[in-house]
């Protein structure tokens, strides 16, 4: 199969700060991550990039942007998402342009927890509009795990009038957060029979652990046993 | 803005709202995926979270929910520890199961295990890791222990599900006589419940 050229798309993410884009992201891509330290991540990124395009366009300079690449395997091949996070630029007004020219899907995100980030959702979604048109969009609302929850299910109607669907998602326990890439995968590739499938696992080789690394391996388990892993509660 | 959201009923998932779109790219043809997992046969399964220290950040990061599996070759009769979360079916953890390999508690929790990794195959290329995975129960989580080890005792020489081809490396004497000691005591604690999932082993008692 053609291997070497995988489709990939740019996802356009948007939404008020702090309505859980980065950890959707970070927890979409099973790249590591943690709710602790989670904002300082992104202000880290922001201040990375201003500085990395210092001397370039004045344009880069003002994005401050991570593009995280995020794969799929599925039953039409890899797929791939780059998923334009906005590194807290949305909190000092609204996004430039650059931001979302040529996005080809969006996902616009609000908090269930925080009414004025669904009374926000209009906003981002005409921001999208105007540059991206007609491309598939999708409304997830977040942080569905917590309990004082403050926008009801009942109460998203903003996706009907414009006829995008919603998912509720919590990034946290990663309830539904597959939900708006298999849709958006299934528009971009005109094909609803599309599914996540089993990517390869290749084998392992057998390591040889040298008595010096030994040591250090014995410090690190060591250090990493006294510290408590989070959410002891949850069920599996 | 007023919200009249109140007089509306529960909606649907957002399934109903389907628009249409003219695809980026069409893509018709189905691809038949290589998992690698083909050739092995399932020792052992069971659901589970998993985890990753960060030495720099001195904290646990969650690297996924979903079922973990030792995995046993039909021919080499190598056994490694294979973890892929749910619904995107991603690979999380991919290691050999050596003989070093010790699982130790957590701190504060009765149903994890963490242990060190040379080298996962999660990412490429792999990289050493501090991994813990936490079950359901404090019963699930020693049956994955029993069964850890046991596979730990095939993959150096000491044991095999079927009574051939074991001719690997010499073991390590001493931490291969350690996992049988703690095998023993292990396997006499759950007696009681045992919804084993690998009878091939239970012959080797």
């Amino acid at each position: 199969m053609a291997q070497s050229a995988i489709p990939t798309f740019k996802l356009v993410l948007v939404g008020d700060g702090g309505t859980g884009k980065t950890t959707f992201v970070k927890v979409s891509s099973g790249a590591s991550w943690s709710t602790v330290s989670l904002r300082s991540q992104t202000d880290l990124v922001l201040s990375a990039t201003l500085r990395v395009n210092s001397r370039r366009s004045t344009l880069a300079t003002t994005l401050g942007v991570e593009v995280h690449p995020l794969s799929f395997s599925t039953n039409f091949g890899t797929i791939c998402f780059n998923v334009w996070d906005t590194a807290g630029q949305e909190k000092f007004g609204g996004l430039r342009d650059g931001y979302y020219i040529q996005g080809q899907c969006g996902i616009i995100m609000f908090d269930v927890t925080s009414r004025i980030t669904y009374k926000n959702v209009p906003n981002w979604h005409r921001d999208l509009e105007r540059v991206c048109e007609n491309i598939p969009i999708v409304l997830c609302g977040n942080k569905v795990d917590v309990k004082e929850r403050k926008v009801k299910t009942g109460a998203v109607t903003f996706n009907r009038k414009k006829n995008l669907p919603y998912f509720e998602i919590s990034a946290k326990s990663n309830y539904n957060f597959e939900k708006p890439f298999l849709w958006l995968a299934r528009k971009l590739v005109g094909n609803h029979e599309l599914e996540f499938v089993a990517a390869p696992a290749l084998a392992p080789a057998e390591t040889h652990v040298d008595p010096a690394l030994m040591e250090q391996y014995e410090r690190e388990l060591k250090a990493a046993e006294a510290v408590p892993l989070p959410e002891e509660e949850d069920d599996l | 803005m007023a919200d009249p959201s109140a007089a509306l009923a529960p909606k649907p998932e957002g399934e109903e709202i389907d628009p249409q779109f003219e695809p980026v790219i069409k893509l018709t043809e189905q691809v038949e995926v290589k998992t690698y997992e083909e050739d092995e046969d399932i020792l052992y399964k069971m659901r589970a979270k998993l985890f990753r220290f960060d030495n720099g950040l001195n904290q646990w990061k969650e690297r996924g929910t979903g079922d973990v599996k030792l995995l046993q070759h039909k021919e080499t009769k190598k056994v490694r520890l294979v973890m892929r979360r749910d619904k995107t079916l991603k690979v999380c953890a991919n290691h050999h199961i050596s003989a070093e390999m010790r699982l130790q508690p957590n701190i504060g929790s009765d149903r994890s295990w963490v242990w060190k990794v040379a080298a996962d195959y999660t990412e490429d290329p792999p990289t050493a890791e501090t991994l813990a995975i936490r079950f359901g129960s404090p019963e699930t989580a020693n049956e994955f222990k029993r069964q850890f080890e046991l596979t730990q005792k095939i993959n150096s020489g000491g044991a095999s599900v079927e009574e051939k081809n074991s001719t690997e490396e010499p073991a390590e004497e001493e931490s291969e006589e350690e996992a049988e000691k703690e095998d023993e005591t292990e396997k006499k604690d759950e007696v009681i419940e045992k919804k084993d999932e690998s009878p091939e082993e239970k012959k080797e008692e």
